[in-house]
């Protein structure tokens, strides 16, 4: 492989992380808070088809880009009624929205298939996208991939240094000590469920208007469970969810190529990379005793006060 | 008593959960600048008063002033305005958080956490009461000591003025108790007024300004600590006069040993000595902590006995609990009802059959018809209510589950027994027909009654061991005035012999 052949495979990298990174933090925000959503396939897909038809309709891709964070807030807090409100179970929930969101999606999608939307356009950074080689790679992408450069670090910050941040973890620790120490248990899941479930929309209308443009069936093609199992992987911290997305858009890229240089490998076979991936990552994960940093109340409901 | 104005009255408080009075019409004053220790058996109503005041329960009836006005604690976070804080005896701590953080947990109010500050901020306050912690240290780290030291910090970080403590020492070793005795003096000293419960007489005394003892929910002694001279008479405040309770107790020839247990050592346990006979009830008194629970779980098979011996119906331990024989053996009748004793979410039958399947297994499978009828017999026998098979194990009342905890037990014909407890908890009726059950069971069996309540342990003994510091003190016969008088001390430790 020469030069001229891995810096476009690294920037296309980055393009096909992006998505899969904006619905890893998502379900990390959700998961600190100790509830798992495993609604994050069904939420992307509503929130791709969402912005896909905004930007359709309207002609402004910014307006679809936020439409999209309403929907995905609006498809979880589905999940927030059923484990919030009724104490029903996190797993079965999350299931449930995954099959909705995507049943939801391609039937209300159908007519707009192959249809193409205005989307983000590639937008060099001034003086950045010069440098040799790192240029190319990281700066010469749409708005919505350099928004993920920033997220991370304050989202690193939200959790250690605010005392939102502190709340959000402790309720997924041990939501009965945060409760003994004045907080709002409930609350803090909702805000949990809700955040994430923004993010977990904008990575689906990063699919529909910048890396396709267009709608198709099954767009996000099993994005949100690769999301759900980059946050065991990432160990629930965000610097390393970039790692991991970076990671899985890279096979998903490389695996674009290969198909594209006419290998002898079956399609198929190079198809499944990314997710044979995902059960190599997640073994890997939780070989040795360190500390996974995984909340202690993952999955446990919050009894209600009485 | 301090003749100033309380802190904290609570007048004629009163809390009953179905049929169990937990408190019964407690007044109580709270000083500021003082310790007052709530001294009470297991069960006798202390925790549910302390979860009143930290607005945990509601109380049926009764009010509770601060500062001499009325005040209503609709839940934990107003009693902490009011300056209440709890100490759990199962820590509210976030165990992957640093001890600052848990400090701060809720109690900051700035959106940005300076780690810095909060760590020097942590770091003075526990110089100021004379314990010494790292800040920055996580808390899945520390031992139960320090774990308490940060329960306390968090506390006195929100200013509170009231301290409860639910037996604090349970958990710490005699080392950091004494630094916690420090600390909660020094705390005295700055104005704090604190509420101590315990069951250990020594504690009490060493440590408390003022006493309240509790018993079945009432307040039946309240005494500043200069009128108590020694532990002893605690103790014989604490147990009261002794009422024997009307039980149908027809003699009954002892015979054989079915149990018995020489120099038991380990486990809280110093060289234990007794033996059971068959037709008898050997009931062993003491306050709890003395070795009563590992005594148990030694002879019912939880735990291995690590330094002496104990021999069941002729067997040695081990050859003991290598067969499997359900019938004609030991039973055990656990303090904890739901739990090790039943599941509570299994319906009676499956409860039933999760102890005695001799008889209704073939193969792999259970015969339910059979078991059925069988258990039906029993709930008409027993009287136990709601007489239903289906009925799951959580929706009967504790008696009624007390009762088919010993139904099945009886069933196996056991002859030896052991009861742990077996009417804490329960209302006078119910600890009546518990009380017969047992009786009616000596005749064929030997039992082991351990137990706090004294007047229990009176009136089905036909032998009393007293244990102390994880040995028996004493044994003697159920009739034996004079020895019986001196129970209170022998509780104590004091007695000479």
């Amino acid at each position: 492989m020469t030069l001229e052949m891995i810096i476009p495979l690294l920037a296309a990298t980055i393009v096909a992380g992006t998505p899969i990174l904006y619905a890893t933090l998502g379900e990390m925000i959700t998961e600190k808070s100790g509830v798992l959503n495993l609604g994050v396939e069904g939420i992307m897909i509503v929130g791709g088809l969402t912005a896909f038809l905004v930007a359709h309709f309207t002609g402004s891709p910014s307006l679809a880009f936020f439409a999209a964070g309403a929907a995905g807030i609006t498809t979880a807090s589905l999940h927030g009624i059923v484990c919030l409100v009724f104490q029903g179970n996190q797993v079965v929930s999350g299931l449930a929205l995954t099959i909705l969101g995507t049943g939801f999606a391609n039937y209300f999608g159908t007519s707009y298939v192959g249809l193409s939307a205005p989307g983000f356009q590639p937008m060099a950074v001034p003086l950045l996208a010069d440098i040799p080689a790192i240029g190319p790679i990281f700066f010469q992408h749409d708005p919505l991939v350099y928004l993920t450069y920033i997220l991370p670090p304050c989202l690193w910050l939200f959790f250690n240094n605010t005392r939102y941040g502190l709340g959000l973890r402790a309720v997924g620790e041990f939501p009965e000590a945060a409760a003994a120490a004045g907080l709002n248990a409930r609350g803090y899941r909702w805000l949990g469920i809700l955040g994430g479930g923004f993010f977990m929309g904008l990575g689906g209308a990063y699919l529909s208007l910048a890396y396709t443009h267009l709608w198709t069936n099954n767009l996000t093609a099993g994005r949100g469970w690769i999301a759900v199992a980059l946050v065991i992987f990432a160990f629930w911290r965000p610097g390393r969810a970039v790692f991991g997305a970076y990671l899985f858009g890279g096979i998903m890229a490389l695996q674009l190529r290969l198909q594209a240089t006419g290998t002898q490998l079956p399609s198929s076979l190079l198809l499944m990379l990314p997710y044979g991936l995902t059960v190599f990552v997640l073994v890997l994960s939780s070989l040795g005793h360190r500390r996974t940093n995984e909340p202690a109340a993952l999955g446990v409901n919050v009894e209600p006060a009485d | 008593m301090a003749t100033a104005e309380p802190v904290i009255r609570l007048e004629g408080i009163s809390k009953s959960f179905g049929s169990v009075q937990a408190n019964q019409d407690i007044t109580l004053d709270v000083h500021q600048g003082r310790i007052l220790a709530l001294l009470g058996e297991n069960g006798a109503g202390k925790s549910t008063l302390m979860s009143i005041l930290a607005g945990q329960l509601q109380p049926d009836s009764g009010t509770i002033s601060h500062a001499g006005k009325p005040v209503v604690f609709t839940n934990t976070e107003k009693a902490i305005q009011s300056g209440i804080g709890m100490v759990y005896q199962h820590f509210k701590l976030v165990d992957a958080m640093t001890v600052a953080e848990n400090v701060f947990l809720g109690a900051s109010d700035s959106v940005w956490l300076r780690h810095k500050e909060m760590n020097t901020e942590v770091r003075q306050l526990a110089e100021k009461y004379g314990m010494s912690i790292d800040p920055e240290a996580v808390i899945a780290d520390l031992s139960m000591g320090e774990k308490q030291q940060v329960e306390i910090l968090k506390l006195l970080h929100r200013k509170s003025s009231i301290l409860i403590f639910d037996e604090p020492t349970a958990v710490l070793t005699p080392k950091e108790s004494e630094a916690l005795f420090a600390t909660m003096r020094q705390m005295v000293e700055m104005g704090t007024a604190i509420v101590f419960i315990s069951h250990k007489l020594e504690e009490v005394l060493s440590l408390a300004d003022d006493i309240a003892i509790l018993k079945r929910g009432r307040v039946i002694d309240q005494l500043p600590k200069k009128s108590v001279h020694s532990t002893a008479e605690l103790a014989r405040r604490m147990v009261g006069r002794a009422v024997l309770l009307e039980v149908d107790k027809e003699p009954v020839e002892p015979r054989q040993i079915v149990l018995k247990v020489s120099s038991l050592t380990g486990k809280g346990l110093k060289g234990a000595d007794f033996e059971v006979r068959q037709g008898e009830v050997f009931g062993i008194v003491g306050v709890a902590g003395n070795g009563q629970k590992p005594l148990v779980e030694t002879i019912c098979g939880l735990t291995s006995p690590k330094k002496g011996s104990v021999r069941i119906l002729g067997l040695e331990w081990k050859q003991f609990f290598s067969k499997q024989n359900w019938e004609q053996t030991l039973s055990y009748i656990p303090e904890d009802r739901q739990g090790l004793a039943t599941c509570p979410g299994l319906s009676l039958l499956d409860n039933f059959l999760l102890t005695t399947r001799g008889g209704f297994v073939r193969g792999p499978w259970l015969l339910k018809k059979r078991a059925g009828a069988t258990v039906n017999k029993l709930i008409n026998d027993f009287d136990i209510r709601p007489p239903d098979l289906d009925a799951l194990a959580w929706q009967l009342s504790g008696g009624n589950l007390q009762k088919m905890v010993l139904a099945r037990e009886f069933y196996r014909r056991p002859r030896l027994i052991v009861a742990e407890q077996p009417t804490q908890g329960l209302d006078i009726a119910a600890a009546e027909d518990v009380w017969n059950l047992l009786m009616k069971a000596r005749e064929q069996a030997g039992i082991l009654l351990v137990t706090g309540d004294l007047s229990e342990a009176l009136t089905l003994s036909d032998r009393i061991g007293v244990m102390y510091g994880g040995m028996l003190v004493e044994t003697f016969a159920a009739d034996d005035q004079e020895r019986i008088d001196k129970i209170p001390e022998m509780m104590a430790g004091l007695a000479t012999n």
